[in-house]
C-alpha cells in the first residue's frame, strides 16, 4: 500500500462501513480506496444500492445508530482524519474542510429557519464574526450561485427545487472548505435545472474554489465534471481512472456494462442493460462480486481478484487485466491467505 | 477559513429593509387571519350551545313535561289546602280549576313557559353565550349558593390544582424523557420503557385505589383523601403542606396512569423528526448535539407539542370525575359527578357549555400559536418562489 506523503488532497483507504441489521451486517461500504487530487473533481459512479452514499457517509463519519463494524483510512492533506476524536471531527473537520451537497436539498433545509440563517451558521459556530458579517458572507456566496439577494430571509418552502439545491451549493461553499462531496446533487432535478447546475459546479471548478467528490448513477451528466473515475460495484471499489480513458474506453467489464447502458443520440448502438441484480450485501459472494452477471465471465472469477495496477495509471478489479497489468496491489484477504501458507 | 475584514454592503441593509417590509406585511396578514379565527370560533361556539339548548331541553319537550309538572304541583296544593281552608273549602269544584288555572298561567308566566320554545330556546342562547348560568334545579355550593356560577367557582379551584400538578409534570416529564430516551434509541431503558407502556391501560383511579391500600391503608404514610387535613391549618404555609401531602397519591396516579405510554409515543415522535434529512444535514455541518437538537429536533416540532399542551390544557379545566370521587377530592369533575348523580340537568348543561367554551377558546390560541411558529402557516403559501 502507498502511504507515502502525496499532493493528492484526499486519499481512501481500505474504507469500511458495514451495518447490522436484523438478518447480519450489511457490508455497504467494504474496503475502498480512492484518491482526489488538489483542484479536481472525482466522480463515483455505481447503480442504486452499491454504497455510494455510505461512501459519502463515512467519509464525514455521519453514522447511522446501527453501525457495525467502521474502519480505514481516510487523509486530507496527509493528516489521517479517522484518528480524531468524534468532538475534534466535528468541529475542524466538518464543514471547516469538508462540506456536503445532499441528495435531496428539498428536505436538506430547515422548514422554520430562514434560508439566510441556515447559510451563516457554519461559520457563526466558531463565535469569530457577528451576525451581520455571516449574512455579508452568506449574500456573498448567494451572488456566486445566482440566487437573488432577498431569498436570504425566505424559507424553504419559499423556493423552487433548483433554488434549494442553488441555496444547498451555497451553503456548501460558506466556510470556503477544500473539498466538496456532491451526492447526487442533481439527481431530483428536471433536466434543465441539473444542467444549470452543472455549469455551476464546473464554473466552480475552473475558478479552483474546491475540489469535489461527485457521487452519482448519471454517467452523462457526470462526465462534465469529472477529471478521474471511480466505479464501485457491491461496496467495492472496481475501477479507478482518468476521466478521459474511462470514457472513452472503460476497463472493468462492469463500467463497460455501464457505459452501455446511456443511450446515444447518434449511432446504430442500442443501449444495453445489466441482466440481473447486484448481489446482497448481507452476504456478498465470495470470488469477484460481479462474477453472477458478467458476460467474460471464466474460472478465475470464483477466487477475489486483487487489484491491478495497469501500465498508464489506471486500477482495475479483474483478473481479465492480469497479464497487461504491471502490478497487483494484495488485497488484505490474500495476505492473510499467504501469511497462513506460511 | 481565510478572515477577510468584511465590509457592510449596501445591498444587505437593502436586503434587510426589504424583509423588514416584508415582515409588516407579515403582520398585516397575521391580523387578518387572527380576526377570521375569532369569528369563525364565535360562530362554531354559538352553533355548538344553541345545539347543546336543543338538545338539553329535548327540543322543546322539556317545556310540556315542566308545564305538567306545574300543573300537578299546583293542583295537589291546592286539593290539600282545600281539606283546612274554610274559604276553599266552600269553592265550587269550578271555582277551584278556575283558580288553579290562574295559579297556573301566573307560574308559567314566571318561568317563562308563556312564550313558544323557538324564542325560549334564544333566550336560553343568550344566557348560555354570556355565562348567565342560573340557578340549580336542587344543588348547592358549600356556602349555601344555588347559582350555577358559585357551585363552579368554589370548586375550580381544587381541580386547577390538581390536574395543573399532575397534567403539567407529565406533560413535561413525557417531552424531555421521550427526547432523552430517542437519543438512546435500543438501549435496555427503551425496551424497559416500552414494555412499561401498557400500564396506561388501567385507568389513574384504579392507581389511586392501589396507593390508597397500600400508602395510606397499610403503610399509613399518606392520607386516604380529601384535599386538606381537618380541621384546615391556619397559616399559609401549613395549608400548603397539607395541600401538598393530600396531592401525592392523586397525583402519583395522574403521572404513573399515562408516563410510560406517553414517554413510548415521543420518544417515536422524535425518532420519526431525528431521521429527516436536515437534521443529517445539521450534523454535517459540524453543529453540537444540543445546537441540533434545539433547532433542527425541537424547534420544527413546536407545532405538534404545542397541540398537545393545548389538549393537556384543555383535560385540566374538566377534572376527573373518578379519580376525584375515589379521592374525595373537592373539584369540579366531583361536582359532575354529583349532578348526574342528582338529575341536576341546569349544571350538566352548565358544565357542558363551559367545556364547549374552552375548547373552542383553546383551538383559537392553538390557531393562534401556528401561525406565530410556523413560518408555513404564517407567511402563506403562494407567496413567491414555486
Amino acid at each position: 500500500m502507498n502511504n507515502n506523503e502525496t499532493t493528492d488532497l484526499l486519499r481512501v483507504r481500505d474504507l469500511k462501513l458495514h451495518f447490522r441489521v436484523k438478518s447480519g451486517a450489511v457490508q455497504a461500504v467494504d474496503g475502498v480506496n480512492f484518491d482526489l487530487p488538489k483542484n479536481q473533481a472525482t466522480v463515483i459512479l455505481g447503480e442504486s444500492g452499491c454504497g455510494k452514499s455510505s461512501l459519502a457517509k463515512a467519509i464525514l463519519r455521519l453514522l447511522p445508530k446501527n453501525v457495525d463494524h467502521y474502519s480505514g483510512e481516510v487523509f486530507l492533506n496527509n493528516q489521517d482524519i479517522m484518528k480524531l476524536s468524534d468532538e475534534q471531527f466535528r468541529k475542524d473537520i466538518r464543514w471547516q474542510r469538508i462540506a456536503m451537497v445532499p441528495q435531496a436539498a428539498l428536505n436538506s433545509l430547515n422548514p422554520v429557519m430562514r434560508v439566510g440563517d441556515q447559510v451563516a451558521e457554519p461559520i457563526l459556530l466558531d463565535g469569530k464574526l457577528t451576525k451581520k458579517e455571516a449574512m455579508e458572507l452568506a449574500l456573498e456566496k448567494f451572488d456566486q450561485v445566482g440566487v437573488p439577494a432577498d431569498f436570504l430571509y425566505r424559507y424553504a418552502f419559499e423556493l423552487s427545487g433548483g433554488m434549494r439545491q442553488r441555496v444547498a451549493i451555497a451553503m456548501s461553499l460558506i466556510t470556503e472548505p477544500e473539498m466538496v462531496l456532491l451526492d447526487e446533487p442533481t439527481s431530483a432535478l428536471d433536466v434543465l435545472t441539473q444542467a444549470n447546475i452543472m455549469n455551476l459546479l464546473k464554473r466552480f471548478k475552473a475558478e479552483k474554489k474546491a475540489s469535489f467528490i461527485l457521487i452519482t448513477h448519471d454517467i452523462a451528466t457526470s462526465s462534465e465534471l469529472a477529471d478521474n473515475v471511480a466505479v464501485m460495484y457491491a461496496g467495492q471499489v472496481v475501477e479507478v481512472s482518468d476521466a478521459h480513458n474511462f470514457f472513452t474506453e472503460p476497463l472493468h467489464p462492469y463500467s463497460k456494462a455501464l457505459m452501455d447502458s446511456v443511450p446515444r443520440l447518434y449511432g446504430e448502438m442500442q443501449p444495453d442493460f445489466i441482466s440481473g441484480q447486484p448481489p446482497s450485501l448481507l452476504k456478498p459472494p465470495t470470488g469477484c462480486r460481479f462474477a453472477d452477471r458478467c458476460p467474460a465471465r471464466f474460472e478465475r472469477c470464483s477466487d477475489e481478484p486483487p487489484v491491478f495496477n495497469m501500465s498508464d495509471g489506471r486500477k482495475v478489479k479483474c483478473w481479465l487485466h492480469e497479464s497487461d497489468s504491471v502490478s497487483a496491489e494484495s488485497n488484505p484477504d490474500t495476505w492473510e491467505e499467504m501469511y497462513a501458507k506460511s | 477559513m481565510a478572515v477577510a475584514p468584511i465590509e457592510p454592503s449596501k445591498e444587505l441593509a437593502d436586503v434587510e429593509q426589504a424583509s423588514t417590509k416584508a415582515r409588516n406585511d407579515t403582520v398585516f396578514r397575521l391580523s387578518k387571519y387572527i380576526l377570521r379565527r375569532i369569528l369563525a370560533a364565535i360562530a362554531t361556539v354559538t352553533v355548538g350551545v344553541y345545539l347543546t339548548v336543543l338538545i338539553a331541553n329535548m327540543g322543546g319537550a322539556l317545556d310540556d313535561i315542566r308545564r305538567a309538572v306545574i300543573q300537578e304541583e299546583i293542583a295537589n296544593f291546592v286539593a290539600i289546602q282545600a281539606l283546612e281552608d274554610p274559604a276553599l273549602k266552600a269553592m265550587s269544584q269550578e271555582q277551584r280549576n278556575e283558580m288553579v288555572a290562574q295559579q297556573v298561567a301566573l307560574a308559567e308566566k314566571r318561568f317563562g313557559l308563556d312564550q313558544p320554545f323557538a324564542i325560549r330556546s334564544f333566550r336560553a342562547l343568550g344566557s348560555a353565550m354570556t355565562l348567565n348560568l342560573g340557578f340549580a334545579d336542587n344543588m348547592t355550593s358549600d356556602s349555601g349558593s344555588r347559582l350555577i356560577r358559585n357551585i363552579i367557582l368554589e370548586r375550580l379551584p381544587a381541580t386547577l390544582v390538581l390536574m395543573g400538578t399532575g397534567l403539567l409534570m407529565l406533560f413535561f416529564l413525557t417531552l424531555f424523557g421521550g427526547l432523552a430516551l430517542s437519543r438512546r434509541y435500543g438501549s435496555w431503558l427503551d425496551k424497559a420503557i416500552i414494555g412499561l407502556a401498557p400500564t396506561s391501560a388501567a385507568p389513574s383511579w384504579f392507581y389511586a385505589l392501589f396507593f390508597i391500600v397500600i400508602f395510606a391503608a397499610l403503610l399509613n404514610w399518606l392520607p386516604f383523601g380529601g384535599m386538606v387535613s381537618a380541621p384546615p391549618p391556619e397559616t399559609t404555609w401549613g395549608y400548603a403542606k397539607s395541600l401538598a401531602f393530600h396531592m401525592i397519591i392523586p397525583v402519583g396516579a395522574i403521572v404513573i396512569n399515562a408516563v410510560f405510554s406517553g414517554i413510548y409515543s415521543q420518544r417515536t415522535f422524535f425518532l420519526a423528526f431525528a431521521s429527516e434529512d436536515y437534521v443529517d444535514m445539521a450534523k454535517a455541518k459540524g453543529l453540537p448535539d444540543n445546537l441540533v437538537e434545539r433547532r433542527y429536533i425541537l424547534r420544527p416540532t413546536l407545532p405538534p407539542i404545542i397541540t398537545s399542551f393545548a389538549f393537556v390544557l384543555l383535560a385540566l379545566w374538566g377534572g376527573s370525575i373518578v379519580l376525584e370521587t375515589v379521592m374525595n377530592w373537592p373539584g369540579l369533575g366531583n361536582t359532575y359527578g354529583q349532578a348526574i348523580g342528582q338529575f341536576d340537568t341546569a349544571v350538566i348543561i352548565s358544565l357542558t357549555v363551559l367545556d364547549a367554551y374552552l375548547l373552542t377558546f383553546t383551538l383559537l390560541i392553538l390557531d393562534i400559536m401556528y401561525a406565530i411558529v410556523d413560518p408555513r402557516v404564517r407567511v402563506g403559501e403562494g407567496s413567491s418562489g414555486r
